[in-house]
């Protein structure tokens, strides 16, 4: 009995991720449509694109541009599993969030050794521009964890979403400064505007997935879906207390990704540098303050 | 088989090679990798062996040979490295003038480091030290030209902190009348907390200048991408080290625990400031690196940059922290060693290239060095399943526990310039368009890969199974007084927080293969050629469709203002001045005959006008 809720919680997570990724991708493009007063498509047009991209024929530049693809997709799907679910998690001791920053890393630079094999500009200037985008964020990133890991005293993510139960939300204590640093770089962590200078389609035709199609593009958009999913449930996990069971979690994840949409429907995309100015300018200053605060009152 | 005889073969070994170097060039070969594979083997024969044996005297002082885990664990990396690179330099060598020279130097490097970790006294150290110095100064000059440069930044610093060396054991040795180091430790406990300040900043600037930490790094980036590649592996991966093994020897066997954190009070407490500056040296070697086009001056200021993680472990005190430091020094050996190889497998085969802007594309040609780089590239960055990441986790790990978010964030912020500068080696080189002039480039001979194929694998098994390499760590730290760790053979498990890498190995083998599932559905793949690609309609022109120059301009744009070396700026005024100075001395030295009597008779005036005027 043991043995199979443990096969549940490793075989659940990662389907009920790509069920909430692609649903967020159809909702973005629903509220989307009716900001700019239209109807949209369907909500389940993502899940629709990818059934039709499976059929697609898709075209290869070599044996590290589907490595390289498949690779960052399975360190997304290992990654959720090291993440606390509503109750569920699989890998909690594994390492904690150390090893969640560290495995962080597979999926871009996946993406950056599968675009860089498929030998164009502007693959490489997409990715070029990713890697100096997570450079940004990364600094307030790095800051507001160890931020919390100082504050509770460990580098477990269970031990800290547990410690938050009963509604002693992270969000509403000493360390509110560290939330809404994380809020202001929750944009930059998804891509999306004001921080989507990754794919600018009008400027550099997508950046990285400007040679992907068929089903190398199939896993791209599900690879998309999971880092909706995992940049969101872990603000989740680690402000909002997480989720008693997968039902409050996921409620709470819809609340914020509503949030971040509506950021994406209002600003327009900021050059790289902008971008990066931003980033290291008010999240790292809020974020500094915050880790100050925390060093302080302990 | 004694410690007497190994140093003594290691020696003679190289002079041997030489000699034989003049019968033929095949003997040599034959004979370097015999010497160089033997001592690996003698090695092995003495883990877990301690002795200290007295084997010759010099003025009345014992010079001592020993061993214990600490030795042996330096002395087979020192070997290990040492037999990969000569093998390596085999066809890399081929052709090129004074190649018995070459190898000569290469094992008397070796040896020199052999005897650094073996000695058992401070005078045996020096000695070995300054052979080691030496030699390695004639093998950074090797190649003249911007290497003469390189090399004599390298012997000057090198000379500053052998001075400094001296200094302190002279010290020591009026002090307490003996050099031994395992007679020296107990009698240092009484010694006063300012004297102990004083030996400490003294043996911080000799170890510190050869582990090239941040105030005296400046002599490293030259030398390592001026030197031949397989010395440059060499260099980087543990003659550098050798500070390491200075500044664990004196901090944790000489001084001792207690004495070394003890010394100073609060926020001025000495381990605390030698923390600091390991996270300056991670923080702005990596970035620098980030800039650089010339593949080895990024590695070297990689060398320079990863050295921060050591200090920063081994500067912590606890267990977890020595521990974190002292297997991130083999972890480093490993991948920069492999990554300089690399570099050097380019080289061979396009003549020479080493500019980041000019290659592109040698992935289709070169897949055992790209599987290399990338291997490399990934302990680096500190990829979980690579050792890197292991080192790195404890390091991370003690800083956070001991409450030092600051410096942790130094540390995980470092790894991100790591990740930005070696996309951007790999990129450069492997991926991207293949230049048309590199149509016919092939792979590199075998004694090439070889040497590469054992250091890809080295940083794998080392990620998966920590255990191998942290038990014998862990009793190097019980050596030292510490605690000892719970590991076992997937990592180590604690109270607050375990790591366990074949949870993370399972998990990602699955994964993977469930994505391969999935990727294999739906229509087959077609293969397209490297220039069939989307250009928004426009024409792809041929072999030189590469992004590389500037690739993190908008970054660089930013910080361009800050971007200097000021400590090497701040030398280089020195010198400037220095020079000008002697420049104005030396204008007395006319050659003049007249002059120089009018001198004689100046100073002569003086002492007349002194002797009647104070009467003295």
């Amino acid at each position: 009995m043991i043995i199979v809720a443990k096969i549940f919680e490793i075989i659940l997570p990662p389907i009920l991720a790509f069920i909430i990724g692609i649903f967020f991708i159809g909702l973005f493009r629903k509220i989307m449509a009716r900001i700019h007063w239209r109807y949209g498509p369907p909500i389940i047009q993502p899940f629709l694109d990818l059934i039709k991209l499976f059929h697609q024929k898709g075209f290869s530049h070599g044996p590290l541009f589907d490595l390289g693809l498949i690779l960052s997709l399975a360190g997304s799907m290992v990654l959720i599993l090291f993440i606390p679910f509503g109750g569920m998690c699989a890998l909690g001791n594994s390492g904690g969030l150390l090893v969640i920053l560290y495995i962080m890393l597979f999926a871009p630079l996946g993406i950056a050794l599968s675009g860089g094999e498929g030998a164009n500009p502007n693959i490489s200037i997409g990715i070029s521009r990713k890697l100096i985008i997570a450079l940004g964020y990364e600094v307030s990133f790095l800051l507001v964890l160890l931020t919390l890991m100082t504050y509770y005293k460990t580098i477990s993510i269970v031990d800290i979403v547990n410690a938050q139960s009963n509604f002693h939300w992270a969000l509403f204590s000493p360390l509110f400064l560290s939330g809404i640093a994380y809020l202001m770089i929750l944009p930059a962590i998804l891509g999306i505007r004001p921080f989507d200078v990754v794919g600018a389609p009008q400027e550099i035709s997508s950046g990285p997935t400007a040679e992907y199609g068929g089903r190398f593009l199939a896993l791209f958009h599900i690879w998309h879906a999971f880092s909706l999913f995992i940049g969101i449930a872990l603000f989740v996990d680690l402000f909002l207390g997480g989720g008693s069971n997968p039902v409050t979690f996921f409620m709470k994840m819809v609340v914020v990704f509503v949030l971040v949409t509506f950021i994406h429907a209002v600003f327009p995309r900021l050059r790289t540098e902008q971008a990066v100015r931003y980033l290291w300018r008010w999240p790292t200053a809020i974020s500094l303050l915050g880790l100050l605060l925390v060093q302080i009152i302990k | 088989m004694s410690l007497t005889q190994l140093v003594i073969i290691s020696f003679a070994g190289a002079f041997l090679t030489y000699f034989s170097g003049k019968v033929s060039s095949k003997l040599r070969d034959v004979f370097a990798v015999i010497i160089s594979l033997v001592l690996i083997a003698i090695l092995s024969y003495f883990y877990g062996k301690t002795e200290e044996l007295r084997y010759f005297s010099f003025l009345g002082l014992p010079l001592l040979l020993r061993i214990n885990m600490l030795s042996w664990y330096f002395a087979i990396t020192i070997a290990v490295v040492g037999a990969l690179s000569i093998i390596f330099s085999l066809s890399y060598m081929k052709g090129k003038e004074k190649t018995d020279f070459y190898y000569l130097m290469m094992l008397l490097v070796n040896a020199g480091m052999l005897g650094i970790v073996l000695s058992g006294d401070l005078v045996s150290f020096y000695i070995f030290w300054e052979i080691m110095s030496w030699s390695a100064f004639l093998l950074i000059s090797y190649n003249r030209g911007p290497a003469l440069a390189a090399g004599m930044k390298y012997i000057v610093m090198s000379i500053i902190g052998s001075v400094a060396m001296l200094i302190g054991m002279l010290s020591l040795y009026t002090n307490y009348g003996t050099l031994c180091i395992s007679e020296i430790s107990p009698l240092i406990d009484s010694a006063s907390s300012g004297y102990i300040l004083f030996l400490l900043i003294l043996f911080f600037v000799a170890f510190g200048i050869k582990n090239a930490v941040w105030p005296f790094h400046t002599w490293l980036p030259p030398a390592h991408s001026e030197a031949p590649s397989p010395f440059s592996a060499v260099l980087s991966g543990i003659l550098v080290r050798m500070g390491m093994y200075g500044f664990l020897v004196f901090f944790y066997v000489v001084l001792g625990v207690k004495l070394f954190l003890g010394l100073g009070q609060g926020l001025y407490r000495f381990h605390y400031i030698l923390a600091w500056i390991g996270a300056i040296n991670i923080v702005i070697p990596t970035f620098i690196a980030m800039f650089q086009n010339d593949s080895k001056r990024l590695l070297a200021w990689h060398g320079v940059g990863q050295g921060g993680y050591m200090v920063l472990g081994v500067a912590m005190g606890t267990s977890l922290g020595v521990v974190g430091g002292t297997f991130h020094i083999i972890n480093h050996t490993s991948y920069i060693a492999l990554l300089f190889l690399v570099v050097g497998a380019i080289e061979y085969r396009t003549k020479g290239i080493r500019d980041l802007n000019s290659l592109g594309g040698l992935i289709k040609k070169m897949p055992i060095t790209f599987i290399g780089a990338l291997v490399g590239a990934c302990g680096l960055i500190g990829v979980p399943l690579t050792n890197g990441f292991v080192s790195k986790w404890l390091i991370y790990k003690t800083l956070i526990l001991k409450g030092y978010p600051f410096l942790a964030f130094a540390a995980l912020i470092g790894t991100w310039g790591t990740i930005l500068s070696l996309y951007k080696f790999l990129h450069n080189i492997f991926l991207g368009q293949l230049p048309e002039k590199y149509k016919d480039v092939e792979k590199v001979p075998f004694s090439m890969q070889f040497p590469i194929i054992i250091l890809s694998s080295v940083i794998i098994l080392f990620g998966i199974f920590p255990g191998i390499p942290l038990k014998v760590i862990n009793s190097i730290v019980v050596s030292f007084g510490l605690q000892s760790l719970n590991i076992n053979i997937w990592g180590i498990s604690s109270e607050t927080g375990a790591l366990n890498t074949i949870n993370i190995l399972t998990a990602i083998c699955i994964a993977l293969g469930f994505v391969w599932l999935l990727f294999r559905i739906g229509e087959k793949k077609v293969s397209i050629a490297q220039d069939d690609n989307y250009a928004a309609g426009a024409y792809v022109p041929k072999g030189k469709y590469h992004h590389t120059v500037e690739f993190y301009n908008p970054l660089f744009r930013m910080i361009k203002p800050y971007f200097k070396d000021f400590v090497d700026e701040f030398y280089l005024l020195i010198v400037k001045v220095g020079r000008s100075l002697s420049d104005k001395v030396r204008k007395l030295y006319c050659g003049d005959l007249s002059y120089y009597i009018v001198y004689i008779v100046l100073f002569l005036a003086v002492l007349i006008i002194f002797k009647l005027g104070f009467n003295v």
